[in-house]
């Protein structure tokens, strides 16, 4: 989240960093090999356990890669049959994809747009009940996905989940007969009250920083102006904070993309009911249940590509490169 | 101004509500003696703390717990010192390619370490690492290293050059000024990049799947999955044993509240 | 698990009474013998050996295993590391491990998996091993065969199960219904239950359950997959098989006997509702009767068995399940990981396990004894096993098919109304055709 803020600061913060090239060369022993050596041990290991893997992950779809292979060390070059079979197959197309790309659509925006919301409110608390707030979002924050999945898996126990008899008092569904977690819309309505309970803590409290940056004489003659919360918002607000914004939003479409834990520990989200399976869960089954490490490797590439593209895209609207 | 109190109190009201109340749940069901007899209720029908010892004794809890925090430790150490040691490199000097190391550590985290499961899982096989902690500690460090390292440099970026000099000008020597003045003065970016680190390691599951083939190397996420049985789901032990993971979290995090929300704010406004 | 064709229902049945009436003259030196395979005594002084067992198979393991590990140090000085796993996670865990290269020394193997991971090379050949320790002529036939491939052994027969109905006996005599010998009459009895007893339901039906489905899909003239030559075509789209899956799935639909949440059910949600008191018949297993009475002492006295009937009479053939027990080739002690399996799949460990899990021996001369029992608890399933077990197709592609919960999802969305019984299947066999040709 950093640069973001780069681009609002710039004038403030940017100008204490880098490089002083001139006073560094006086020093005995400095030259340009000191920053090499303190970034070494980082980049050997980004290199060698995340862009090592990234090419492997690639070459891996390109072979048939199985049970076999990996036992005996063999390859079995196939070339893009994996991807030929990954595209032509119509579970991507009809299931997997949507259940991906949807649910990542619909979660970043609830993310966003809740954690925002907070941020609001906050800012405009008093000290005490924004520390009790702080905290209650601090400890949703801390809920780890392994966790968070298993209650509210907990609440939506098909019969006697919490959640499922709420539901039927008010006589949405009829607890004795319905499964939420069978259907795929009600699967992934619960595994986005999951997801966005554990993610929105974050935009809300990066949000807040920056809110608290924008001196408050500007709101102050906005209210002067005669300017409504929601002009307000738009015009003030949401300009001056827009990197911030754009970063949360990049950083919740990341996590969301590849949500893995909170679908995978679902009943059924590990590969029983086909269909909710996602870009994630589906990589995983192919690999480590089905022992078709070429197919999931193509999968993975598929999600990482998705990704790829999209950030890309964010980051262009994002940032000049003389920022970095 | 008073329907705005009002408005405001509705959302504080929300916001607890929708925070806190999948927690308690968790809570009130782990301390719930009727948990595994159906019982679903918002309090405990029969307070105990005999899921708890069921989770410690029988479950074999103690020793997945163990591992996750020989995991998240070393995880931290490691991080923190790689995180800080390139965090000063990119911050404190400019040199050729500075920017390419910068965009590749902005890229690179955006690869989904979902994706890099069948190479690592490989790779890892060759190493002879599989099955073992500290595969699963060079795991989590590379996947908190990005991160790590891109707010690092947000906090030592914002160390006043002038505080440096002024080491030197009493003839101090670069080492003897990382040590007396940044490392003090980053402190408080080191508690944000470590409670980080400490989580990414903590909560990991799929790796920790993955890996350990081994129940007596599982870690604290993976071994929850026992309590989920062949006959019916113990719900009091699967409550315990994530409260159990999800207090100290809790605890840290919100001891750690103040540097971690200054942490924040410096990380997204400074630059 | 095992016989091949598997075209004669009877024929396993058969072949089992045979060896076992065999085995009664010959073979009950098992337990004494403890003379290794190959030479001098193994010595695992200050060894540690790993076994993975499946969990659930005996309700309460754990005197066996101390009981096994105290006399298996005594014997060799090894100690012994048991580790169980669940049925349901337990095959992505076999293939991570032997994909990882990080297995354990012995593990116990269910029948439908042990081809799959035997191919790809996981497990040691055994073959010398049983034929030295002379255990060659008194392994059940079914289990034997489902641990042969191209001929060599790849496990010793461990234990057997079948699953036929366990149901209510107290709700059956207060309304008055015998035990169904058809299916005509489990759904009478289904609709008299449902009358008298809205609040139970007569018959739930898991969606995540293939080892129930298949009786139904067999009796009613249907298979599974044929074998053609070399390859094996799935066969649950043809007509007879579409019938047994269509009644079976209308125990649900038509008849209202189940629950739509019972669409994503496992087997072990049948027991649940059962020990609940929500069920009156559910398909159950040899071997449970005695963890649901456990697991609601309240049924004591009031839970029968019988026979999952055929269509108009006569036994469905049901899936003769089971576990043997295989040395992993990736261990380091195979010497004392055969001890080890001997001295579990013979004598006098083979007895404890089966009397203390409520299975069937693996070793004929055990099994004579338990098809012999009159005990109204374990003779419906005895005579389902020795007249009409039946085993599921003998191929590694079968054991991606239930990895990949083929059956399981085809059933769900039968239940769910996703899709028709004739849609459903059409899926099915389509993706089964594709592993079985993958592999």
């Amino acid at each position: 989240m950093t640069t973001v803020a780069n681009r609002s600061k710039a004038g403030r913060a940017g100008d204490a960093p880098p490089a002083r090239p001139t006073r560094r060369r006086t020093r005995p022993g400095t030259g340009t090999s000191r920053p090499w050596l303190l970034l070494l041990p980082a980049l050997v290991v980004m290199a060698g356990l995340l862009l090592w893997p990234m090419v492997q992950v690639v070459l891996l779809s390109l072979q048939n890669f199985g049970l076999r292979e990996l036992v005996t060390g063999r390859t079995r070059w196939i070339g893009l049959d994996n991807y030929t079979a990954l595209l032509s197959d119509p579970n991507l197309w009809q299931i997997v994809l949507p259940n991906t790309v949807v649910f990542a659509i619909v979660a970043v925006l609830a993310t966003v747009v809740v954690g925002t919301l907070v941020a609001l409110l906050l800012n405009r608390l008093g000290t005490v009940s924004r520390g009790l707030v702080t905290t209650a979002i601090l400890v949703a924050w801390a809920l780890p996905a392994v966790t968070g999945t298993y209650v509210w898996v907990f609440l939506f126990t098909p019969g006697d989940g919490i959640a499922v008899q709420a539901l039927d008092a008010i006589g949405l569904l009829d607890a004795t007969t319905a499964n939420p977690f069978a259907d795929r819309v009600s699967f992934y309505v619960i595994a986005l009250l999951n997801v966005v309970h554990h993610g929105f803590p974050f935009v809300a409290l990066t949000v807040l920083a920056g809110l608290m940056t924008i001196p408050n004489e500007l709101n102050e003659a906005a209210v002067i102006d005669g300017a409504g919360a929601w002009r307000r918002f738009w015009s003030l607000t949401f300009p001056t904070l827009r990197p911030v914004f754009a970063v949360v939003t990049v950083l919740s479409t990341i996590w969301d993309f590849k949500v893995f834990t909170q679908i995978y520990l679902m009943p059924g989200g590990d590969g029983v009911n086909r269909s909710v399976l996602n870009l994630g869960t589906w990589s995983y089954v192919e690999s480590f249940a089905q022992n078709k490490y070429g197919l999931g490797a193509a999968i993975a590439v598929l999600l990482t590509v998705v990704l790829l593209v999209i950030t890309m895209g964010y980051l262009r609207l994002l940032f000049k490169e003389d920022e970095l | 101004m008073r329907a705005g109190s009002f408005g405001k109190g509705v959302g504080v009201a929300a916001v607890l509500l929708f925070t806190l109340f999948p927690v308690w749940l968790m809570i009130s069901t782990a301390l719930n003696g009727r948990a595994n007899a159906g019982s679903r209720t918002f309090l405990p029908e029969e307070w105990t703390l005999a899921n708890f010892a069921f989770v410690f004794g029988e479950g074999g809890f103690g020793r997945y717990l163990l591992n996750s925090l020989i995991v998240a430790m070393g995880t931290v150490l490691a991080g923190a010192l790689l995180a800080l040691l390139a965090a000063v490199a990119v911050a404190r000097f400019r040199f050729r390619f500075r920017t390419s190391v910068l965009v590749m550590i902005l890229i690179i985290q955006m690869v989904p370490i979902e994706a890099l499961v069948i190479p690592l899982f490989i790779q890892a096989k060759s190493l002879q690492l599989l099955n073992t902690l500290i595969g699963l500690v060079v795991v989590y460090l590379a996947f908190s290293l990005p991160f790590a390292i891109w707010t690092m440099r947000g906090f030592v970026a914002a160390v006043p050059v002038e505080l440096e000099e002024a080491a030197y000008l009493d003839g101090a020597s670069w080492g003897r000024m990382f040590r007396s003045v940044l490392l003090p003065l980053v402190a408080p970016g080191l508690v944000a990049t470590s409670v980080f680190s400490f989580i990414t390691a903590w909560n990991e599951f799929i790796f920790a799947l993955t890996f350990m083939s081994q129940e007596t190397n599982y870690t604290a996420a993976v071994g929850l999955r026992g309590f989920f049985g062949q006959h019916a789901t113990d719900w009091g032990a699967v409550m315990a044993a994530s409260t159990i993971i999800t207090v100290p979290v809790m605890i840290f995090f919100v001891i750690a509240q103040r540097r971690l929300t200054s942490g924040l704010v410096a990380g997204a406004v400074k630059g | 698990m095992s016989r091949t064709g598997s075209r004669g229902v009877r024929r396993i049945g058969v072949a089992v009474l045979a060896a076992a009436a065999l085995a009664v003259a010959g073979c009950s030196s098992g337990g004494g013998d403890q003379a290794p395979a190959g030479g001098g005594p193994v010595n695992g002084a200050g060894q540690t050996l790993r076994m993975w067992i499946m969990e659930g198979t005996n309700p309460d393991p754990k005197p066996y295993v101390d009981e096994l590990s105290a006399a298996f140090e005594k014997q060799t000085g090894a100690k012994l590391e048991v580790e169980f796993l669940q049925w349901k996670t337990g095959h992505d865990k076999f293939t991570t491990a032997i994909a990882g290269g990080t297995t354990p020394d012995v593990a116990e193997v269910g029948t439908t998996w042990l081809s799959e991971f035997g191919t790809a090379g996981a497990f040691a050949d055994l073959t010398q091993r049983v034929e030295s320790a002379g255990l060659g002529d008194g392994l059940v036939k079914g289990l034997e065969e489902a641990g042969r491939i191209d001929g060599s052994l790849y496990g010793l027969p461990w234990y057997a199960g079948v699953r036929s109905v366990v149901y209510r006996k107290d709700v059956f005599a207060e309304l008055g219904i015998n035990p169904p010998t058809t299916w005509a009459e489990i759904v009478a009895a289904g609709q008299k239950i449902k009358a008298a007893k809205p609040d139970m339901l007569p018959f739930p039906i898991a969606g995540d359950n293939e080892f129930a489905v298949y009786p139904f899909v067999w009796a009613a003239g249907g298979d599974i997959a044929t074998k053609n030559g070399d390859k094996w075509v799935a066969a649950l789209d043809t007509p007879q098989a579409r019938a047994g899956i269509q009644f079976y799935a209308d125990l649900a639909l038509k008849n209202g006997f189940s629950t739509p949440a019972a669409a994503t059910w496992r087997e072990t949600d049948l027991r649940d509702a059962f020990t609940k008191g929500q069920a009156a018949m559910i398909i159950s297993g040899n071997w449970t009767p005695k963890a649901l009475v456990e697991a609601a002492p309240e049924l004591q006295g009031k839970i029968g068995a019988f026979s999952l009937p055929g269509e108009n009479g006569g036994l469905a053939p049901a899936v003769l399940g089971g576990s043997l027990l295989s040395v992993f080739e990736g261990s380091k002690n195979q010497d004392l990981a055969w001890e080890l399996v001997k001295l579990m799949g013979t004598g006098e460990f083979a007895e404890k396990w089966s009397t203390s899990s409520g299975y069937f021996p693996g070793t004929t001369a055990l099994l004579q004894q338990a098809a012999q029992s009159t005990d109204p608890l374990v003779a419906p399933f005895a005579k389902q096993m020795v007249d009409a077990g039946r085993a599921v197709p003998v191929s590694p592609a079968f054991g991606q098919i239930q990895a990949k919960k083929t059956v399981a999802t085809m059933m769900r969305s039968i239940l769910t109304g996703e899709q028709t019984v004739e849609q459903a299947t059409t899926a099915a066999t389509a993706e089964m055709n594709t592993l079985f040709s993958s592999s």
